[in-house]
């Protein structure tokens, strides 16, 4: 917006539609040379403010994850090599939180994607009230995580609850760690369904209706409709609805911090995490758990776009 | 140009941002008072007549943290690590002594002041605001835990854990209300009954000094069977394992329970919610873990600090000094329940005769607000002071995670590896 | 995925809408159906939250989904409270801060990376990428240690850096999407006719990159809103913290009282803008969402 005044001369060089035959090259290597500088300068503030507060504090992270470093004894700081590492790695409670991270991820995404695929279904094939579906499904997107955790907390919880009544248990939910998981797997689905479903919902614009109601009149049941036409068109968006949905699930934290704050063996690494760096302020142990989970991110991000053959930055941006 | 333009803007407007909030001080320093929120508004009662009584040399303004202790130290360490200035009295919970004073985030008081505010006071609690000799935290209020009962079920009060739960038995099988109440939820509540067991039962968690474990395998083992025994019994509600405090009054109130252990704020809220309950409702001392040697409780309530950083702590001692005099525990005790700290306090009039108002089929009558004064005088008194360490949020951590769910427990396993656990804790090192 | 397939996804003209019409009303039953389970499904918590709130003390453990004789008291307690109205100021100046500092910068990089050439730009859009899927909890501590030695801890700049941050490359990659979708040369014909660069840009362009920029900031929002850990983390009073932490610090009647009431009452508070802004700009967000954006 503020560089206007630039475009027109920046549109030349960029089509050369209008560009005269005749331009000689110095004039328009200059035009390139000054639209770089413009693109690096508009670009300069987003991209420095993303590396001064991701990539600076991920590099002191792992500084820090080198040091014993506890706030709470402040003169006893030493450079330790990577026995915080050993430390983070050598205890089973590591192992047992990244399960259960994984078995949280695995879960609540692949329920996600059914529903998701199922409301996206509906939004996009339904004859009528398309809007009223759309925008309530937007609600548990637009509603703070704490509150959606605290509500089904008390809805699930034995003395304020409703769930025992509608169902006719008398169960503690969150006293036992499979039904606590289901607790906290529901609200994540809950809550993160609808997004996932809007993901889809763009995939299914890419699957061609002509197409499907061919496969129809060659006699090509629903299932195989699905099968053969259906997801193969949308496989780049479920791919892409799957890793953000996969990585955003992995970091999971509001909800068990609110429900069980991990206890019955519900604790994900995000929840060790914070209560290392926060709450007993060791910031040494705590950088390691951060660097331990930022490689998982990595690792899942990597099996992501090797394993299922895409390039994502291909899948989500048109070519300009 | 104007990138450049608006991320100055950016800029400034964080810089103005962060500006407001000093403000600028003159005449007589405000001293900020940090504590939790205490609602029926005595301690800003205590803190006005602490600033009345200075003459205009200070003023005392509370500031309010979270209800929760594990909270407020949340709250507080991190200000404090950030060395925040602002905060001249703390409200600390009795277990963080140690950890605050080893790192320097509150002052030792000057032996003056550190012997008018633990004069005449009950020893646990001056105690539990001691660190290597020195007083760094003066006492405030103090609780601890009894078990309450009904005379319409229970003549005979338990004296012991396995009478707990012969009686709850006996009751069930009559048909009578049987519920036997705790904290089950994996937090310092759980803590709490741990060691209160364990100390009843003749073992410590850590060596005197504070520096290596002890749990001995006798005494855990003993505390630990107690532990698995109750939270199996039939009596305690399914959902003992994330039930705290304030899980325990309400059940209390429904009207199922049998026993209880709670602190003293259940007495005034039954009364006013469940008047038909509170009519039979009794106290006894905590149950003993062997018959013939009383328990002994891990005593709670608060202290007041000076925090490291403050700009003027010759000040804050001498409100500190204020806020913890008699005048205002009476004050404390009489309008928001909260024990005094002074042992005198515990035979005077003024607290023994002072009621409440409470609206039994709509009429206001008055109840005697501490008739449990002999009770936990005396409970107080042999009362035991959790491990005192600057560990000690990680001794802690490390006992709660490995004990809960209670109903899980292996008496001789978990002894071993209790002990494991905390020595983990107390070298600062490895996840808990 | 254009944000314009979208909004044509959007405005119920495609082959399946149209042929509806056609359909037997055993089909009409069976939509009617699935729509009602998507509303119930998205709406009981909310009416259950809501219904909690209007609950009397009594009757918080009765079990029931609806109060029997609901009362304001729990909304009187959430205004008196210490702080939760402060929490509701810092929240909104805190998210709205974040919101247009986020989408300004967002704007220059996603026109530079539409309209302009030079090398670099793919790693840009694949670095906001990265750190649309980077880890919070990673950066927690270091950013905890940093705010506490620049005094930002427990400030609104404290949350609104990292807010910015973790916004940035969803705005960016939204922005990128609709501004693709413009039809620049139309400001070069107006200055043919004779307009001014700043006319043409005010009444040809800005009209037609504002959608975008809305939708963004409408996304950038609830992310601000909604974020919980750097909230937690890095604040301790009512000085910058916002609701979602402050929820989690009610403090009830007694030292030892669970405030289930309040924190309902709070929820609805801080619910029903949300809601209400959905429900109003539901098109946008959708098609915001579905367009090249990367949820926070």
């Amino acid at each position: 917006m503020t560089a206007i005044p630039a475009t027109g001369g920046v549109e030349l060089a960029r089509t050369g539609e209008t560009k005269p035959e005749a331009t000689p090259r110095v004039a328009m290597t200059s035009r390139a040379r000054s639209e770089r500088k413009l693109g690096w300068m508009l670009c300069a503030p987003a991209v420095t403010v993303m590396l001064l507060v991701t990539a600076y504090p991920i590099g002191y992270a792992i500084w820090l994850s080198l040091q014993r470093y506890d706030l709470r004894f402040p003169n006893d700081h030493a450079f330790v090599g990577l026995r915080n590492y050993g430390a983070v790695l050598g205890n089973s409670l590591w192992w047992q939180d990244l399960t259960n991270t994984l078995v949280i991820t695995v879960l609540s995404v692949v329920i996600e994607l059914v529903l998701g695929f199922l409301l996206a279904f509906v939004m996009h094939r339904a004859i009528f009230g398309r809007a009223v579906v759309r925008s309530s499904v937007l609600v548990p997107y637009g509603i703070i995580t704490v509150v959606a955790a605290f509500a089904w907390r008390f809805a699930f919880d034995p003395t304020t609850g409703f769930v025992n009544g509608l169902l006719g248990t008398n169960r503690s939910w969150f006293t036992e760690r499979w039904s606590s998981y289901f607790v906290i797997i529901f609200t994540e689905v809950w809550k993160t369904t609808p997004f996932m479903s809007l993901l889809l919902l763009a995939g299914f614009t890419l699957v061609p209706n002509d197409a499907v109601d061919a496969a129809r009149v060659d006699g090509a049941g629903a299932y195989q409709r699905l099968r053969y036409i259906i997801i193969p068109l949308m496989k780049p968006a479920i791919l892409v609805a799957l890793l953000f949905r996969t990585l955003d699930a992995f970091r999971i934290f509001d909800t068990i911090y609110v429900q069980t704050r991990g206890a019955q063996d519900t604790e994900s690494v995000s929840i060790i995490g914070y209560q290392t760096l926060i709450s007993r302020l060791n910031l040494g142990l705590g950088s390691a758990v951060s660097v331990l989970i930022f490689a998982c991110v990595l690792i899942i991000a990597f099996a992501f776009v090797k394993g299922f053959g895409t390039n994502l930055a291909q899948q989500r941006g048109e070519s300009p | 140009m104007r990138t450049a333009a608006a991320l100055a803007a950016a800029a400034l407007l964080a810089t103005g941002l962060t500006a407001c909030g000093g403000g600028g001080e003159s005449g007589a320093p405000t001293l900020k008072w940090y504590v939790y929120h205490e609602p029926s508004g005595a301690f800003a009662e205590a803190a006005a007549a602490c600033t009345k009584a200075a003459g205009g040399k200070y003023s005392i303004k509370p500031v309010d943290l979270p209800n929760n202790a594990d909270e407020q130290r949340e709250q507080l360490v991190r200000r404090l690590a950030a060395h925040d200035g602002s905060i001249d009295i703390i409200g600390m919970d009795v277990i963080w002594t140690a950890e605050f004073a080893e790192a320097g985030w509150i002052k030792p008081f000057p032996a003056s002041e550190a012997d008018a505010v633990s004069k005449g006071r009950l020893k646990p609690a001056v105690k539990s605001g001691t660190f290597q000799h020195k007083l760094f935290a003066a006492p405030f209020n103090s609780n601890a835990e009894m078990l309450w009962y009904r005379t319409d079920l229970t003549k005979d009060p338990p004296k012991t854990w396995n009478d707990v739960l012969t009686q709850a038995a006996a009751l069930r099988k009559a048909g009578k209300p049987d519920q036997i109440l705790g904290q089950g939820q994996r937090y310092e509540g759980l803590v709490v009954w741990f060691t209160s067991l364990l100390e009843s039962a003749g073992g410590h968690v850590l060596s005197a000094d504070g520096t290596k474990v002890s749990l001995k395998q006798g005494p855990t083992e003993k505390a630990l069977r107690i532990m698995r025994d109750i939270s199996r019994s039939p009596s305690t509600p399914a959902n003992f394992a994330t039930a705290r405090e304030d899980d325990g009054r309400l059940a209390w109130e429904k009207g199922g329970a049998a026993f209880m252990t709670n602190y003293s704020f259940v007495w005034p809220s039954a009364n006013t919610n469940a008047p038909d309950i509170a009519k039979n409702m009794r106290w006894a001392r905590f149950p003993a873990v062997d018959a013939g040697t009383p328990s002994k409780v891990a005593i709670g309530g608060f202290n007041l600090g000076v925090g490291g950083y403050s700009k003027h702590p010759d000040l804050a001692f001498q409100a500190v000094s204020c806020l913890v005099g008699e005048k205002n525990q009476i004050v404390n005790a009489t309008k928001g329940g909260l024990l005094p700290v002074s042992q005198s306090l515990y035979d005077n009039k003024e607290l023994t005769d002072a009621t409440t108002d409470a609206t039994v089929d709509g009429k206001t009558v008055k109840v005697r607000s501490f008739p449990y004064a002999d009770v936990i005088k005396q409970e107080l008194a042999d009362a035991v002071v959790r491990p005192q360490t600057p560990y000690y949020n990680d001794v802690s951590l490390a006992i709660a995670r490995t004990l809960h769910p209670t109903k899980g427990i292996d008496p001789a396993k978990d002894a071993k590896r209790l002990r494991d656990a905390v020595t983990r804790a107390l070298k600062g090192e490895g996840l808990l | 995925m254009t944000a314009a397939a979208m909004d044509a996804a959007g405005t119920g003209t495609n082959a399946a809408a149209v042929s509806g019409t056609h359909r037997a009303p055993r089909e009409r039953i069976f939509w009617g159906v699935g729509i009602a389970i998507v509303i119930g499904y998205a709406l009981i918590p909310i009416a259950w939250i809501i219904s909690l709130s209007l609950k009397p003390a009594d009757e918080i453990t009765n079990g029931k989904f609806f109060p029997t004789h609901p009362t304001g008291a729990n909304f009187t307690a959430i205004r008196h409270d210490p702080q939760f109205p402060s929490a509701l100021r810092n929240s909104l100046g805190i998210a709205l801060i974040a919101t247009v500092l986020a989408v300004s910068l967002a704007t220059f990089a996603a026109y530079a990376i539409v309209r302009l050439d030079f090398p670099g730009k793919a790693l840009v859009l694949s670095g906001a990428l990265a750190i649309a899927m980077f880890p919070p909890v990673a950066i927690i501590g270091p950013l905890f240690n940093m705010w506490r030695s620049f005094h930002l801890f427990d400030t609104w700049p404290g949350l609104i850096i990292p807010y910015m941050t973790f916004t940035l490359p969803m705005a960016i990659w939204t922005l990128s999407a609709f501004f693709r979708e413009i039809p620049w040369d139309l400001d070069k014909a107006a200055r043919v006719d004779g307009a001014t660069p700043l006319q043409a840009f005010r009444k040809i362009i800005a009209p037609l990159a504002a959608p975008g920029m809305f939708t963004s900031a409408i996304l950038v929002f609830i992310f601000a809103w909604n974020d919980f850990l750097f909230a937690t983390a890095l604040t301790s009073t009512d000085r910058a913290r916002t609701v979602p932490a402050a929820i989690t610090f009610f403090t009830g009647s007694s030292q030892f009282d669970f405030p289930t009431g309040q924190i309902a009452a709070a929820s609805v508070v801080v619910t029903v803008p949300i809601v209400v802004m959905v429900l109003i700009f539901q098109r946008r967000i959708v098609a915001g969402l579905t367009s090249g954006a990367v949820k926070g």
